[in-house]
């Protein structure tokens, strides 16, 4: 698998650097307004990420890697939502399962807090940061060298004899 | 490339289960903690004070039936090796079937329940029932839940006997059920009573589940219902040299002074 080449601090542009971490600041208030309503933030992430497509690798990779780490976030948070509701409706125990998932989405909110807060720094300085796989996934999806299937060279040959 | 990023993406979900089952492993203190035994004794006193006064509660006047729920009292308390609780039995005058906690170690029994029992080993597991809302401070737990510390230590008459109320007709979960059957079983068992007969009781209440008499006792709970709660009880094993000693007392003539 080919790769295109990265970019080098010196050669990215202050404004692509600030749009590149624009991405993880923008999750931030998304996910402050999208409380209640976790599915909100991946809504917002995603019209960032269209938005923001078209100014280079640099952005989208960091866009990408926060709209990725997003998803289980946002995933985890509306399933403590919808645990939370249906133990208040129905009168159910909050077991302590409940409380053990509790804490698992509130060490992913955090872990995803502190992983976006250094992308975003690093993403100012031109640099690059790699979430663990959500990292790979973005690097995978945008730096990869995609061959064109039309640029092949149809070849015609004689019949094998 | 691939490879890597699927080990990455199982790193991470193992990371996450195993958050979520530790997480789940520990045991959450509950809201109770935050009132002293002490504090929950004098609440108590205030409240078996106010529902005695209620002519639906009217303490019962005779010797022998007091006298009988004594021994059955103090051999479940011999069998309870440490507590913090000093516990109380009064019964009160009542053809309703019931039986129920009252902050601070206190419960009271209706005559009633007295009646329907066939023997005093079933009362017996009744009452190690109630005192395993008292041990697990189920009772204090579920009025600071639905009232608030604030209110429930606020001294106001009104709210006293609002809680009064309350606890007469008292619901449990499913977990402190089955705490509390737990809970009897292995003080029965201390008690030289055989514990699975919690289980004979809850079959007999199971055939007259229709018995308007009943329908304040807190023990027949929607959940868990009593088919699981009979397996659990009987699936409960005393130790091999366990030995059931006979209640020193005239069953028959205790239910016919009633």
């Amino acid at each position: 698998m080919e790769y295109h080449p990265l970019p080098q601090p010196d050669e990215i542009e202050i404004r692509v650097r600030e749009d590149a971490m624009g991405a993880y600041f923008m999750m931030f208030a998304t996910t402050a307004m999208g409380l209640p309503l976790p599915i909100l933030n991946l809504v917002a992430a995603v019209i960032y990420f269209y938005v923001n497509r078209d100014k280079g690798k640099f952005v989208q990779f960091h866009t990408l890697q926060s709209l990725y780490s997003q998803i289980p976030v946002t995933l985890l948070n509306s399933g403590l939502v919808v645990w939370t509701i249906v133990n208040f409706v129905r009168d159910y125990d909050f077991t302590s399962f409940y409380w053990g998932y509790l804490i698992m989405c509130a060490t992913a909110g955090l872990l995803y807090f502190i992983f976006s807060l250094v992308g975003a720094v690093r993403a100012r300085k031109g640099m690059f940061y790699y979430f663990v796989f959500f990292g790979k996934v973005a690097y995978h999806q945008v730096y990869r060298i995609r061959h064109d299937r039309n640029s092949r060279i149809t070849e015609n040959r004689p019949p094998s004899i | 490339m691939q490879r890597s990023i699927l080990r990455d993406l199982l790193i991470l979900l193992g990371v996450f289960a195993l958050i979520w089952l530790l997480a789940s492993l520990f045991n959450y203190p509950e809201d109770p903690q935050l009132l002293s035994v002490e504090k929950e004794e004098k609440l108590g006193k205030a409240y078996v004070d106010l529902i005695l006064l209620n002519p639906m509660f009217e303490e019962l006047d005779n010797e022998r039936i007091d006298s009988a729920v004594n021994v059955i009292g103090d051999r479940l308390k011999k069998g309870l090796h440490a507590s913090d609780y000093q516990y109380s039995f009064m019964v009160f005058d009542s053809e309703m079937i019931n039986a129920f906690t009252v902050p601070g170690g206190n419960i009271l029994i209706s005559s009633g329940l007295i009646g329907f029992c066939d023997t005093p080993e079933q009362l017996a597991a009744v009452i190690a029932h109630e005192m395993g809302h008292v041990e697990e401070r189920h009772v204090i737990s579920r009025l600071i839940k639905e009232l608030g510390l604030d209110i429930l230590t606020s001294g106001d008459q009104y709210v006293l006997g609002e809680v009064t109320g309350m606890l007469s007709s008292s619901k449990f979960d499913r977990k402190q059920e089955e705490a509390a059957d737990l809970f009897a079983s292995e003080l029965l068992e201390h008690s030289h009573i055989e514990p699975r007969t919690l289980a004979t009781f809850f079959r007999k209440l199971e055939n007259e589940t229709d018995n308007e008499l009943m329908k304040h006792f807190e023990i027949i709970s929607t959940h868990p219902n009593f088919s699981s709660r009979i397996r659990n009880v009987l699936s409960y094993q005393p130790d091999a040299d366990f030995e059931a000693l006979p209640m020193d007392l005239d069953w028959a003539a205790v239910r016919s002074g009633l």
